[in-house]
């Protein structure tokens, strides 16, 4: 499943570019994953290039 | 691919040492100089010191907004910070570690300064690790201000440029931002849909 983000900015869908693996930040957090982290998608807006990212719906 | 030609390149410059007496500061300046002058770039010049992020909190809950939507908008960045015993200063790990989806596959440079002849080549050794897993690019080119103390003037304008390549640098860091922009917000990981 491929996560799709509209840019919070300018509206427009957002590029998916990377998927990065980050320590958890909560108890919560670390006891949904078995990787040792949890994956978030980052996605880059291609008409103003704001940054945004949330979590892979997958990765739980 | 309009709105690569409209938007400016975004590369602040982040002085990573807050020491009474710092030459990087110095470094940092002639540096941010240099950007300015550049076409099609903006630039500003960033006092780590001066960040409001607490010293015992990390993450979110240490982001400073502003410094936050600068890193977010920043197509590249240039590090300057001395060597201190052989490691990069507390202070610019801190700093770095407050932000992490806003530096990635985004161009990253570093300017190394010390006292003695190496011109922090070690402490960039060891920082690179930190920025690749700060989704940060590399690149290839360092600028090494060795023998800081008889570089710069008592005012702190840089008087020997000799072997630094500042622009060489800059070169490098240009097109790595153009390239990784260009990625990030044209190409999907993973291939189309």
């Amino acid at each position: 499943m491929r996560p799709e983000l509209a840019c919070p900015r300018c509206g427009t869908a957002m590029n998916h570019q990377a998927d990065k693996l980050r320590e958890p930040t909560s108890r919560e957090e670390a006891q949904s994953t078995r990787r040792g982290g949890v994956v978030i998608a980052v996605f880059a807006c291609p008409n103003c290039g704001w940054i945004a990212s949330l979590r892979r719906p997958d990765d739980a | 691919m309009a709105a690569d030609v409209v938007r400016p390149l975004s590369i602040p410059v982040i002085l990573g040492t807050q020491r009474t007496g710092r030459m990087s500061e110095h470094a940092a300046r002639a540096v941010y100089v240099e950007l300015e002058k550049r076409p099609g770039i903006e630039t500003e010049l960033i006092d780590a010191a001066t960040l409001p992020i607490p010293s015992d909190e990390a993450g979110e809950a240490a982001k400073d907004p502003a410094f936050a939507e600068t890193m977010n908008r920043a197509d590249a960045i240039v590090l300057v910070a001395p060597e201190y015993n052989r490691g990069y200063p507390g202070l610019l790990k801190h700093v770095l570690d407050t932000n992490l989806a806003e530096y990635i596959h985004k161009a990253a440079g570093v300017v190394g300064v010390s006292a003695g002849i190496f011109g922090g080549a070690r402490m960039i050794e060891n920082l690179l690790p930190v920025l690749r897993e700060l989704g940060l690019v590399t690149i290839f080119w360092d600028v090494n201000v060795n023998n800081a103390r008889t570089r710069f003037d008592e005012t702190g304008v840089l008087v020997d440029d000799s072997f630094l390549a500042v622009g060489k640098f800059l070169d490098e860091l240009v097109w790595m931002a153009e390239t990784l922009r260009h990625g990030r917000e044209q190409i999907t990981i993973g291939g189309p849909a």
